[in-house]
């Protein structure tokens, strides 16, 4: 797993690449915490690369969810392939972080 | 396809190594490969991470495929555990504060297999999953 972040209109765009399981769950939530920085600045995270996502990966979008939420800023993710998509309906996650089709869509729908 | 695995999380790369050969040869669509992946790793890491009293659990894994659905089999010899009755249901709504941690992945395991059977024998659990590939 890979992560990369770049800023955007004053959020932090997060690209995931590879996988997320429970064997690295640790290590791309302390990737993620480290994006948030100290400023707080809302978070997209992208998964246009990422293939595969379990439950230990969940975990820690909620986490950070919880993270940003306690700094006023906010999450949301984009560009989930199909069975990502599925994962995040079956865990009523797309219910509490909003999905958009790209970055783009994603930053303005933050509304910073 | 048949593994055997330590009660380690480092094994779930050799698992997934494992499951996209077998769904290559076999010729499953990469959102099955996916679900049978997301499916084993969930309870592969419930063992794991409750299971397992000593350290020293064993976890025989294996997967066969048929016409129009896969079989799945899971033996370990951890505690107890009924994942049809042990596991409490998990809350799927509310907002980023009501949502708690957690037991997330038996609820996506009962949703994405279509059938689920437990046993316990000879201090052993025994589980078996079936979906339909389509």
């Amino acid at each position: 797993m890979e992560l990369t972040s770049e800023n955007a209109n004053g959020a932090v765009i997060v690209k995931a690449v590879g996988r997320v399981d429970g064997a690295n769950a640790r290590d791309f939530h302390e990737g993620l915490e480290s994006s948030i920085g100290a400023d707080g600045k809302s978070m997209v995270l992208d998964f246009a690369g990422l293939s595969y996502i379990s439950s230990a990966g969940l975990r820690v979008v909620l986490l950070v969810a919880k993270s940003l939420q306690q700094r006023n800023a906010k999450l949301a993710v984009c560009s989930l392939t199909e069975s990502i998509r599925e994962v995040f309906e079956i865990s009523g996650f797309d219910k509490i972080v909003p999905v958009y089709a790209n970055s783009s869509e994603a930053v303005s729908g933050l509304e910073i | 396809m048949s593994l055997a695995l330590d009660s380690d999380p480092a094994e779930l790369q050799r698992l997934a190594d494992a499951i996209e050969e077998f769904a290559e040869r076999e010729g499953w669509s990469p959102d099955l490969a996916f679900k049978i992946n997301l499916v084993l790793e969930e309870m592969v890491m419930n063992v794991i991470t409750h299971g397992n009293v000593d350290g020293l659990a064993e976890i025989q894994v294996k997967v066969t495929s048929s016409e129009d659905s896969v079989a799945l089999q899971l033996v370990d010899n951890g505690v107890a555990f009924d994942p049809l009755t042990d596991a409490p249901e998990p809350e799927i709504a509310g907002s980023v504060q009501e949502r708690h941690i957690g037991g997330l992945g038996i609820h996506l395991v009962r949703t994405m297999m279509d059938h689920i059977s437990y046993e316990r024998a000879e201090g052993r659990n025994l589980l078996t999953m079936t979906t339909k590939k389509a």
